[in-house]
């Protein structure tokens, strides 16, 4: 029985982790950006949806759908207003792009966390889940709401591989990837690609806040949090690599709920942050990270 | 001109900025000086904005009635971002530029315990609405003469275990026929000495700890605790949880724990708690200090209710203290005569005031708890109240209960004749 | 250019004089601020070194400040003489900072700094799990402090920014960080021409891991009380890149300058209450995006032109 919950809340919470990772290590595949207000922007659409579900008595069905907008909305204005000018900047030398939008994403982060702060409190807050009430598997007590977060989690990775594998734009952004001068070769507009990757992050992230929001509650004191656990996942897994984060999400969030279950909730996250530093060291590409 | 010259020019302007800013002394004319009090929390928190709210409303009330001794009450607030650091260059400027006469200063134990060596160091008396370590005033006892400057205006740890305990033996013993609990408590300062003593007085009360636990503050998901609760199968889960709260009460109510909790969780303390964990709350049992609608003393409901209009939420936990700080403050300056540091101490040790949620008075030099509340019948006591439909419903002690106990569906309560 | 060059000495000195000077000019709250933005320049200062002239970019400033707060804090408890403490605090810092980033140096890119990262949470985890000796997260009171009254504290704080501002930036323009600096935008083309990459990097770790570890030790005995929220945070190693990266990389005057910037900014912004850090860092990221070689290359432009 022991064994079986912790199957159960393993998955729902590792299937959150990898939703919230891929959005992040796609751009980082496609554009060499690692995104330090990932966290900013999931809470965003966390307190958007609360406030747009509670105070304007929207519903939870409408204040959800709005919630994603919003994280897309806050994502394609990071791009838009940090990274693009960083990027595009000729001041910036070529090496250096990297370190700059580490620290204007940062920055940005620090303003999303202050604002968000400044109007909704530090305070976590939570959205209604589309279902509530709990189902019993095998005598554990499961919510509708979990079983739906990872219905819904593997759902949008399906759609995402399906986009990525059988469309057009998808095989370009693919290509981007592996080689993005070649793909300018080939006539198409990178920029182009770029905005498609950041709206493709700005739905999961948004998503994945919501989602979040409905399960465990988010609020501006989680955003450091946030970003950095998405971070850790993403170069256990492999930079760049889909299958890599899912893969490491899983480890980190099995690791993390079996520390919780059996050594203690104290230390939960200690061995998940240990392990990242043995692969770091001993295979620093990630589980299935190329060089 | 020089190309490292220069470089001094950017901040050399901030500093004459700066300089110019502290030479502006305020020009009083006709009025005498007013009291001022500074106040340093943190605004973007439940129970840090409490304080700098109810500190404005006390001073504005005040201040209507013509100041204390015919001086205005003048509140300076500083917002310290939650950071100790932050809190420290606040409270400098506060004393060395803003001249007040004493500072009221946050809800959290870390903020409090780097501001007290300020306190003694620029002496000038500062006092904490919210924090709940004992530590703040061990170090007041330990070292009476440098750290006497520092009041725990807030009960300690110690003392809240002793009010749940209070509590579970009348109600949840006495009432429900509960014989078993678990204790379930952030890892951090405050709760040290209040698993401490509830440990102790908790089986004394008649409820029998089947387990102890302490989870990282950082916490988000509350399953496995839960889980590991429910398998014990005590009849209550006592809680002790003040950065969490949210999180903890939604996940409680979602999975559905057919356990009641009931302890101290700060953040359940004001109403917004409703509306952040949209309604999750309802049935959990809170110990506060006072309710906005039990009239603790004559100054509980005036208050409550002045501040809910005023701001649009119930005060939270450290509002009615920072009233009350406010006043002794004030009531101190006027019976020294003057704002000198030492004599407000002596003054503010003789405090004896009907605050909002009991009376304020602080033990003294020889006693365990130095400048804390004093605790008891005749001063200060708390209450518990439960979340009932968006309500906080006052149900202990007895002779002020306005309502009647009552569980969401899925909570299990132990049947009495099972439980012989 | 030449007439730069003659004057620099003489205009360092004078705004030395000036900084020397300045507590009886000002209040005793501004040397108070400026006492702690002192600190912090040796913080960001200690950064840029690693980040600027090696190209690594350490997501911990705060392991290597904590180690050296908190070993600082706990010998003092147990009343070593304070210069003792802060020594072997340094110490704490270059021995636990080198056996972390040793082996993550060979990393480049994300990785070195993802290990940094994940130190800084460890540490944090670390703290509070052992409360019983570090007293958790609502920290410990020292006994000791370096001096009471604000001035002599002031001094302290400059006259320990200044010593090391001269043994970084001296180290930075000697053949030494020459190498660094060539070795951070062209490891293999560096190796190549015969010098010892890593060798030259954990060298650099170490130097920017005792300065880094001795002002945390230092900020203690001025505080009076050591926590994780003030010395090993995350939010405060933020800090301390946004400061480097804000006055110019690569200059260690620079890091300085961004660090008594934003202690200043935030302090002088206080009448906007909550709002101060977002002003701060909407600042930061303009100068950023607008200006990428900070305050030092607006300095320099300005510079050229008159």
């Amino acid at each position: 029985m022991l064994a079986l919950q912790i199957l159960i809340d393993g998955f729902a919470i590792s299937a959150l982790y990898g939703l919230g990772a891929i959005g992040f290590t796609l751009i980082f595949g496609v554009s060499g950006v690692l995104n330090l207000s990932h966290g900013g922007i999931m809470v965003i659409a966390a307190i958007a949806a609360w406030a747009i579900a509670g105070d304007l008595h929207a519903g939870t069905y409408i204040g959800s759908a709005a919630g994603v907008l919003i994280g897309l909305i806050a994502a394609l204005v990071t791009y838009g207003l940090v990274v693009r000018p960083i990027q595009r900047s000729r001041a910036i030398p070529r090496d250096e792009t990297e370190i700059f939008v580490l620290t204007g994403t940062l920055l940005w982060g620090i303003m999303i966390q202050e604002a968000v702060a400044y109007f909704f409190t530090d305070n976590p807050v939570t959205v209604v889940p589309l279902i509530s009430g709990v189902a019993t598997i095998g005598g554990v007590r499961v919510p509708y709401n979990e079983i739906m977060i990872a219905a819904i989690c593997w759902s949008v990775i399906g759609l995402l591989w399906l986009l990525v594998n059988r469309t057009r734009a998808g095989r370009a952004l693919l290509a981007a990837s592996i080689n993005p001068r070649g793909l300018t070769l080939l006539g198409f507009e990178l920029s182009s690609i770029y905005l498609l990757v950041w709206t493709i992050y700005g739905v999961l992230a948004g998503l994945a806040g919501v989602l979040l929001a409905t399960f465990l509650g988010a609020g501006s004191a989680n955003i450091g949090q946030l970003t950095a656990s998405a971070f850790s996942i993403v170069v256990l897994g492999g930079l760049g690599s889909v299958s890599g984060s899912l893969l490491a999400a899983y480890v980190v969030g099995y690791l993390e709920t079996l520390t919780a279950y059996l050594v203690a909730p104290t230390l939960r996250t200690i061995p998940s942050l240990l392990l990242l530093v043995i692969v770091v060291y001993l295979r620093p590409q990630g589980l299935l990270g190329r060089r | 001109m020089s190309q490292r010259f220069l470089a001094g020019a950017p901040f050399a302007a901030l500093l004459g900025l700066a300089a110019g800013t502290a030479l502006v002394a305020p020009a009083w004319a006709a009025d005498p000086e007013p009291i001022r009090i500074g106040v340093i929390a943190e605004n973007q928190a439940i129970g840090g904005v409490a304080i700098t709210n109810a500190a404005h409303l006390a001073a504005d009330e005040l201040n209507a009635k013509g100041g204390v001794g015919g001086r205005k009450i003048e509140i300076i607030e500083y917002d310290d971002h939650s950071s100790s650091a932050d809190a420290v260059r606040a409270f400098q400027r506060a004393v060395n530029q803003d001249h007040v006469a004493a500072v009221i200063a946050s809800y959290i134990s870390e903020v409090v315990l780097a501001l007290e060596p300020w306190a003694a160091r620029l002496k000038t008396p500062l006092i904490t609405p919210g924090a709940a370590s004992n530590e703040i005033s061990r170090a007041v006892h330990d070292d009476y003469a440098r750290n006497k400057y520092t009041f725990h205006g807030y009960l300690t740890s110690s003392f809240l275990a002793q009010a749940v305990c209070d509590f579970s033996h009348d109600i949840l013993v006495g009432k429900l026929h509960m014989t078993s609990t678990v204790v379930m408590s952030e890892d951090a300062a405050w709760t040290t000495p209040l698993d401490d003593t509830s440990l102790q007085c908790l089986p004394e009360a008649g409820l029998k700890v089947l387990d102890h636990i302490r989870f990282s503050p950082d916490t988000t998901d509350f399953t496995p605790l839960f889980n590991q609760i429910e398998a014990k199968h005590p009849d209550v889960i006592t809680t002790g949880i003040s950065h969490v709260g949210v999180q903890p009460t939604v996940q409680w109510a979602s999975q559905q724990v057919p356990i009641p909790m009931a302890g101290i969780s700060s953040q359940a303390t004001t109403t917004s708690f409703w509306r952040d964990t949209n309604g999750a709350a309802q049935g959990v049992l809170v110990d506060e200090n006072a309710a906005p609608d039990v009239a603790v003393t004559p100054k509980t409901i005036p208050f409550a209710t002045a501040y809910a209009k005023r701001f649009g939420i119930t005060p939270g936990y450290a509002g009615y203290s920072a009233a009350d700080d406010v006043n002794i403050i004030a009531e101190a300056v006027q019976r020294a005569g003057s704002t000198d540091a030492d004599k407000l101490v002596e003054e503010l040790e003789k405090t004896d005031y009907v605050g909002t949620y009991g009376k304020v008075a602080f033990y003294g030099r020889n006693d365990q708890y130095t400048h804390a509340l004093k605790y008891g019948p005749g001063y200060i006591t708390t209450l518990v109240v439960q979340w009932q439909d968006g309500k906080q419903v006052t149900l202990w002690p007895e002779n002020i209960a306005n309502g009647k106990l009552t569980f969401p569906s899925f909570i299990k309560l132990p049947q009495p004749h099972a439980a012989q | 250019m030449a007439a730069v060059r003659r004057w620099r000495p003489w205009a360092l000195v004078v705004l030395l004089v000036l900084l020397a000077v300045l507590p009886w000019g000002v209040s005793a709250y501004i040397v108070g601020v400026l006492t702690v933005a002192y600190y912090f320049a040796v913080y960001a200062m200690s950064w840029d070194l690693l980040f600027g002239f090696a190209g690594e970019v350490n997501f911990g400033p705060t392991f290597l400040i904590g180690l050296g707060a908190y070993a600082a804090s706990l010998l003092d408890i147990h009343r070593w003489p304070v210069p003792l403490c802060v020594l072997v605090g340094a110490a704490a810092a270059v021995v636990g900072g080198a056996a972390l980033a040793v082996p993550a140096l060979r990393l480049r890119g994300p990785y070195f700094g993802l290990v940094t990262l994940v130190a800084v949470l460890v540490l944090q985890q670390v703290i509070v799990i052992f409360a019983g000796i570090t007293g958790g997260e609502i920290g410990l009171s020292v006994p000791d402090v370096l001096a009471v009254d604000a001035n002599p504290n002031y001094w302290y704080a400059l006259a320990f920014m200044v010593a090391s501002g001269g043994i970084l930036v001296t180290l930075s323009r000697s053949p030494v960080g020459l190498i660094l600096q060539a070795s951070g935008q062209d490891a293999t083309e560096t190796a190549a021409l015969g010098f010892n990459v890593a060798k030259h990097k954990v060298a650099a770790f170490c130097v920017s891991a005792f300065f880094s570890g001795l002002s945390g030790a230092m900020v203690v005995f001025y505080e009076g009380t050591v926590s994780v929220g003030s010395v090993i945070d995350l939010a405060l190693g933020v800090q301390v890149i946004i400061a480097a990266v804000l006055g110019g990389r690569r200059t260690i005057y620079g890091a300085a300058l961004g660090a008594i910037f934003l202690i200043l900014a935030n302090e002088l912004l206080r009448p906007l209450g909550q709002l101060n850090t977002f002003v701060v860092a909407a600042v930061a990221l303009i100068v950023i995006l607008f200006f990428p070689n900070g305050f030092m290359g607006i300095l320099g432009r300005a510079g050229e032109r008159s």
